[in-house]
């Protein structure tokens, strides 16, 4: 449901060869599968044809013959040809669908991969749904076309040759004139199936909205039943109701009357073989069973002309599902590997910002000339108010973005010398909003390090001070954490996923306000745990307790990309400037809600 | 909209059967002729096709080569012609006339069951999900509109076309005609077997798709988490099994395919051919005409092919009726009545309160509120002060009658409470939360949303700058016009506020409840809030509920509330001049102010 808006993109209606080649392209690894499922579908559509053929030896050369013996010999051949049909029917599926099943599942595991490369940025203006809907129905459009479409195609076309062929055999002059009908039917029909396919869209465009105001309905229940407003509510309903209504019952409509109209036309030739035949017939040139075999080759046309038709208009919409999963593959990561990274083995030594300018948009900078010098095992906290730079700080030193202008060295090098991946698996990073995964808690905590041992894991969340409430969990360690982690609360989650940094054995640790919503009490349990951790390890904390603040070695005031007061803590109290306001506010605020006999009277206001 | 009513006279309760075909017919109340016409159009259309096949007798048996003039041929391929307009004709008409009971029937059923689900009791809604009720009112009402549009059409179709080709056979030649339908028996006994095997097969396949794609969204949504531990590979590992998880189900079902139509091929293929032996040696033999031999071979695909899709139709059908319980579920709870009650109110209420050993609990297991009485006088503040779960909330929600007390007396204006009709005491009664809901419409559709009345944009204006907050409306390029929400601008705690304050100005209430409103989000925007606020308490009972004593200093009565029980009572003064809770609180204030001074003063040494 949360994706649904994502598919209602217009598609292209440009027929654009370079993509359509490209899409062909996927199935490149498995070529002989194609050429096997092409092989049997030819066979089907030509013994198709040729079934047809016999009956018409059956009634010409059995029945009016009087011949029981060729009677039996037809009826023999054509028995046999049952059997290998039902083997090249076999065939086709098996080789079709599996491959269409291959092809998907290529496409999916290309775009994932690609998508673990990919950057911040990608992700900043790329909506999750918009991805989803790419891996998910994008690729089994692409896939059917490639499989089941060719597929289609390929006994839609062979299947209209092949009677062509034996109509043209039957009785060449009768043939032509029926091949009149058939560009007309070809036209006809897709005209129709175009239509048709417009009026589904709109089916699906209207249940989205009624979708739509059917969660918010009932997500807004409450305040609809506060302010007595249902019968407004149901007549603006029945509106889209009645949309609904119309767009489902024009495509019904439109469909009901498909069929009928391609088999007028089909009829209409039927029409002109019962009368030209019959003229042929008064001297001898057209057989009863030529009769015989016009008609239903005539009649059995219909379904490959509809085939082909739907293929056309389901192509269209496949190309533009195949533009927009090669956009996502064609992207490229803003911030890669250098073809001569290194991964020096540990990332421990001072860290440098050197007149480095950073946006996220074009004319919004963030940071501008933001230079600091950060000392081996320095533990630095970062304050300031919110949109001031410090999540871009730490976002830079992580590479999770680069710096626009300006270097970042670690060790002395400039860090884009080095691995993505030297960096990263080396800095443990708590968020504000910790993301969990599905999954247990101890997966969870092992998430930092996937070879940790239980002991090893049960360490970490002593340290983080998550062990006291895991155990009252009912699983313990084996709890399910929900979707996202949310059956746990928000300062449970900052406790686990603590411990997932702390058992990574970070070289650099960051919190980003990590520890916001754990209660004052846990808080100051995990204090000492916490020193632990820092002493040795270059730290950089964004916080807005003062408790983790005073900690620090040096304390930073960042205000509109730039650091606005620098130094300890009793140093920036006496200067009374920014910091010493941020702080006695601050510190109202936490002594406030730590002695508030109401809050304290509810258990763990998380 | 016309479409709306004219369908919604038929009351869906009705439609509620534990017999779930009588149910469905029950749902078809009003569409039965149509659906009736559709069948008829159906047996016409089958019919003009039989027809066809004898008309193709006629013309191989008394016409071709028997020197007849071209007058006669022509008249015979007009006729052709002539048969196809009319099973066309009724071909579509059957359609149409499917799509119309179809479509209509769910067009009653949604609107219904919308309808239905908000006029559901707060307890209902307590305890079902937004997902699950949205699920059954759009997918499972369209299985039901599949099983009506296309299923039981589908499955006429095919045991018409069968009755009617038969019929017709078993009068050219009986004998042929048994021997033609031996396999039928067979192929249908496979077909159900096989669609319920592989209708399995296609859930486990769709379940795998939706395990497929929660880690992908996981991973999508916790790109930061794997990034920061470098964690790709293992992300890649855990994809992959997922992936190829889907590959290996899909293969499976793929299979069952791959051994459904050939096997069933074969068999259909073999026995049309036996047929179309015994029919050639007859033919030879003289027993039937040619012209027979050719139409009884057009008939008998008729009556062997389409059993092969008739079990898919009958599983399908199975799972509209498992939809059509899981829709009924919804339409056999009770509606909370909004208009019931025995006292009819005329024009506005005083609003004065009186809570006489007022008792309450969601279940018969624990008492939320227990034996609450103070008296509220017309336009008077009352705050109620208390820890989360205190039963603060539940108090409030007694009164515009969301939840029913179940003890006690509670009177408004002198009458009680349950006497008064759910809808009046909603319009007299306006809230004000501290985070409020917005609907995904415009600003200015929130701010008249449940007013009831035509307002001008004067009006509108004029409750927003009072709100305080006109101005930041002001700041978005549409204005008012600015969509909320996912699709527009996402407003902050504060301004969502502001809105509904706008709003509840507007609906011009008697009484009034700030739920937590006056504990501000935004700390900037705190004084504008108040300020609003106090304009709004002018002239009404107010209820305020909040954990903060500034908020409630200037409440005429206070009731500190705990675990359901009131357990100090009075003003602002009174309860200042008693120990106990209030004054906690109150001298919390102070203590802060010094810890301060004393703080900075130690490191200013």
């Amino acid at each position: 449901m949360s994706h649904y808006e994502f598919e209602e993109e217009e598609f292209t209606s440009q027929f654009n060869g370079r993509t359509v080649l490209r899409i062909l392209a996927q199935t490149k690894p498995h070529w002989k599968w194609v050429v096997g499922f092409m092989l049997t579908i030819g066979v089907v559509s030509a013994l198709d044809s040729f079934f047809t053929f016999l009956s018409m030896q059956i009634i010409d050369k059995g029945i009016v013959a009087g011949d029981t013996e060729a009677l039996v010999r037809i009826v023999t051949v054509y028995g046999l040809l049952i059997v290998v049909q039902a083997v090249n029917v076999f065939g086709f599926i098996v080789l079709a669908g599996v491959l269409g099943e291959r092809v998907q599942y290529d496409l999916r595991k290309k775009m994932f991969d690609h998508l673990q490369d990919l950057s911040f940025s990608y992700f900043d203006r790329t909506p999750v749904g918009w991805i989803m809907s790419r891996v998910t129905s994008d690729s089994e459009r692409i896939a059917r076309l490639v499989t089941w479409g060719l597929l289609d195609i390929t006994w839609a076309v062979l299947n209209i040759t092949t009677a062509v062929i034996f109509m043209l055999i039957i009785n060449w002059r009768l043939a032509l004139i029926v091949f009149v009908t058939i560009p007309v039917l070809v036209v006809v029909a897709a005209q129709f199936k175009k239509r048709i396919i417009v009026q589904y869209r709109l089916v699906r465009k209207a249940n989205s909205k009624m979708t739509g105001a059917y969660n918010e309905s009932i997500t807004g229940v409450r305040v609809v039943k506060a302010l007595g407003r249902e019968e407004q509510n149901l007549e603006e309903f029945g509106g889209l109701s009645s949309e609904m209504y119309q767009a489902g019952y024009r495509a019904a409509w439109l469909s009901a009357l498909f069929l009928p109209v391609v088999q007028l036309i089909s009829a209409v030739a039927i029409g002109s073989i019962v009368f030209f035949g019959g003229l042929q017939a008064e001297y001898g040139a057209m057989t009863v069973g030529g009769i015989q075999a016009f008609i239903s080759y005539v009649t059995f046309m219909l379904w490959p002309v509809q085939d082909l038709a739907r293929v056309y208009a389901e192509m269209q919409h496949a190309i533009a599902s195949a533009e927009r999963v090669f956009s996502l593959i064609d992207a490229e990561p803003e911030v890669t590997d250098r073809p001569d990274a290194v991964d020096p083995g540990t990332i421990r030594g001072d860290i440098e910002f050197d007149h480095v300018d950073f946006y996220y948009e074009e004319g919004k900078p963030v940071l501008e000339d933001f230079t600091l010098a950060v000392k081996r095992g320095e533990t630095i906290a970062l304050v300031g108010p919110t949109g001031g730079g410090k999540s871009t700080i730490v976002n830079l030193l992580c590479r999770f973005y680069e710096p626009k202008r300006g270097v970042i060295c670690i060790g002395g090098r400039d860090y884009t010398g080095l691995s993505l991946h030297a960096i990263q698996s080396r800095i443990g990073m708590v968020l504000q909003t910790p993301h969990l995964f599905s999954g247990t808690v101890r997966e969870n905590i092992r998430y930092g390090r996937l070879d940790a041992t239980d002991e090893e894991i049960d360490g970490a969340a002593r340290l983080a001070g998550a062990h006291d409430f895991i155990v009252t969990l009912d699983g313990g360690y084996e709890t399910e954490v929900g979707e996202g982690g949310n059956l746990l609360s928000v300062g449970q989650k900052q406790l686990v996923s603590l411990a997932r940094a702390i058992l990574a054995r970070p070289e650099i640790f960051i919190m980003d306000e990590a520890t916001s919503s754990v209660d004052t009490l846990t808080e100051a349990l995990i204090q000492q745990g916490m020193e632990a951790l820092m002493q040795d390890r270059t730290s950089f904390v964004i916080a807005h307790r003062l408790s983790t603040i005073k900690r620090a070695d040096r304390i930073l005031v960042i205000e509109k990309g730039k650091i606005s007061e620098m130094g300890g803590h009793a140093e920036l109290m006496r200067a009374r400037g920014h910091y010493y306001q941020l702080y006695t506010r601050q510190f109202r605020h936490e002594l406030k809600e730590e002695y508030d006999p109401l809050r304290a009277a509810s258990p763990a206001a998380a | 909209m016309a479409l709306a009513t004219s369908t919604s006279s038929y009351d869906l309760k009705n439609a509620v059967s534990s017999n779930r075909l009588r149910g469905l017919w029950r749902m078809m109340t009003g569409f039965r002729l149509k659906y009736l016409g559709a069948t008829l159009s159906l047996a016409l259309a089958a019919t003009s096709k039989t027809v066809t096949y004898l008309l193709l007798r006629h013309y191989v048996d008394d016409v071709l080569g028997q020197g007849e003039s071209a007058g006669t041929l022509l008249l015979i391929a007009l006729g052709f012609v002539g048969l196809a307009l009319f099973e066309g004709t009724f071909t579509f008409l059957s359609g149409r006339l499917a799509a119309q009971t179809a479509e209509g029937v769910v067009l009653r059923l949604r609107n219904y069951l919308f309808d239905h689900i908000q006029r559901l009791s707060f307890t209902y809604h307590d305890h079902s999900q937004t997902g699950e009720l949205v699920q059954r009112s759009t997918s499972d009402v369209d299985a039901l509109r599949r099983f009506f549009a296309d299923q039981a059409i589908g499955v006429g179709r095919i045991v018409l076309l069968f009755a009617i080709n038969l019929t017709v056979l078993l009068n050219l030649n009986w004998k042929l005609a048994l021997f033609s339908v031996i396999v039928v028996p067979l192929i249908v006994l496979i077909s159900v077997f096989f669609f319920k095997r592989v209708s399995k097969a296609y859930e486990s396949y769709q379940e795998q798709e939706a395990t497929l794609s929660s880690t992908l969204q996981e991973n999508l949504s916790g790109v930061r988490v794997v990034k920061a531990f470098a964690r790709q590979a293992y992300e890649r590992d855990r994809f992959e099994t997922d992936n190829w998880e889907k590959f290996q189900r899909g293969r499976q079902l793929l299979m069952m395919h791959s051994l459904y139509w050939p096997v069933t091929d074969i068999l259909c293929g073999l026995q049309m051919l036996a047929g179309f032996f015994v029919g050639a040696l007859m033919a030879i033999n003289g027993t039937i005409t040619v012209g027979t031999y050719m139409a009884y071979t057009g008939m008998v695909i008729w009556i062997i092919w389409p059993m092969r899709n008739l079990g898919r139709l009958i599983v399908q059908m199975s799972t509209g009726m498992v939809s059509y319980g899981r829709v009924t579920e919804i339409i056999e709870e009770e509606r909370e009545p909004l208009t019931a009650g025995t006292y009819s109110p005329n024009g506005d209420l005083r609003g004065e309160l009186v809570f006489q050993d007022v008792c309450f609990e969601y279940d018969s297991s624990s008492p939320v509120l227990k034996e609450i009485s103070f008296r509220c006088e017309p336009g008077q503040a009352l705050a109620l002060l208390g820890s989360t779960g205190s039963g603060k909330t539940s108090l409030v929600n007694l009164l515009p009658r969301f939840y029913e007390y179940t003890g006690g007396s509670l009177t408004l204006d002198g009458v009680e409470l349950s006497a008064y009709p759910r809808e009046y005491l909603r319009q007299q009664i306006g809230i004000v939360e501290q985070e409020p809901f917005l609907f995904s419409r415009t600003i200015r559709e929130n701010i008249t949303y449940g007013v009831g009345r035509d307002v001008s944009q004067a009006e509108i204006e004029a409750a927003a700058r009072a709100a305080a907050i006109h101005d930041v409306i002001a700041t978005f390029p549409d204005g008012y016009d600015t969509l909320v929400g996912e699709k527009g601008v996402t407003l902050s705690g504060g301004q969502k506020q502001r809105v509904v304050i706008a709003r509840t100005l507007l609906s011009d209430p008697r009484i009034l409840i700030l739920d937590d409103a006056t504990s501000s989000v935004d700390a900037g925007t705190e004084g504008a809030i108040r300020a609003a606020l106090e304009g709004l308490m002018q002239g009404r009972t107010t209820f305020i509920i909040a954990h903060r004593i500034q908020s409630v200093m200037i409440a005429d009565l206070i009731l500190v509330l705990d675990k359901g029980q009131i357990v100090q009572k009075g003003t602002h003064q009174e309860l200042l001049a008693q120990p106990g809770i209030y004054r906690e609180i109150y001298d919390l204030q102070t203590r802060i102010d010094i810890e301060l001074e004393r703080e900075v003063a130690s490191v200013a040494l």
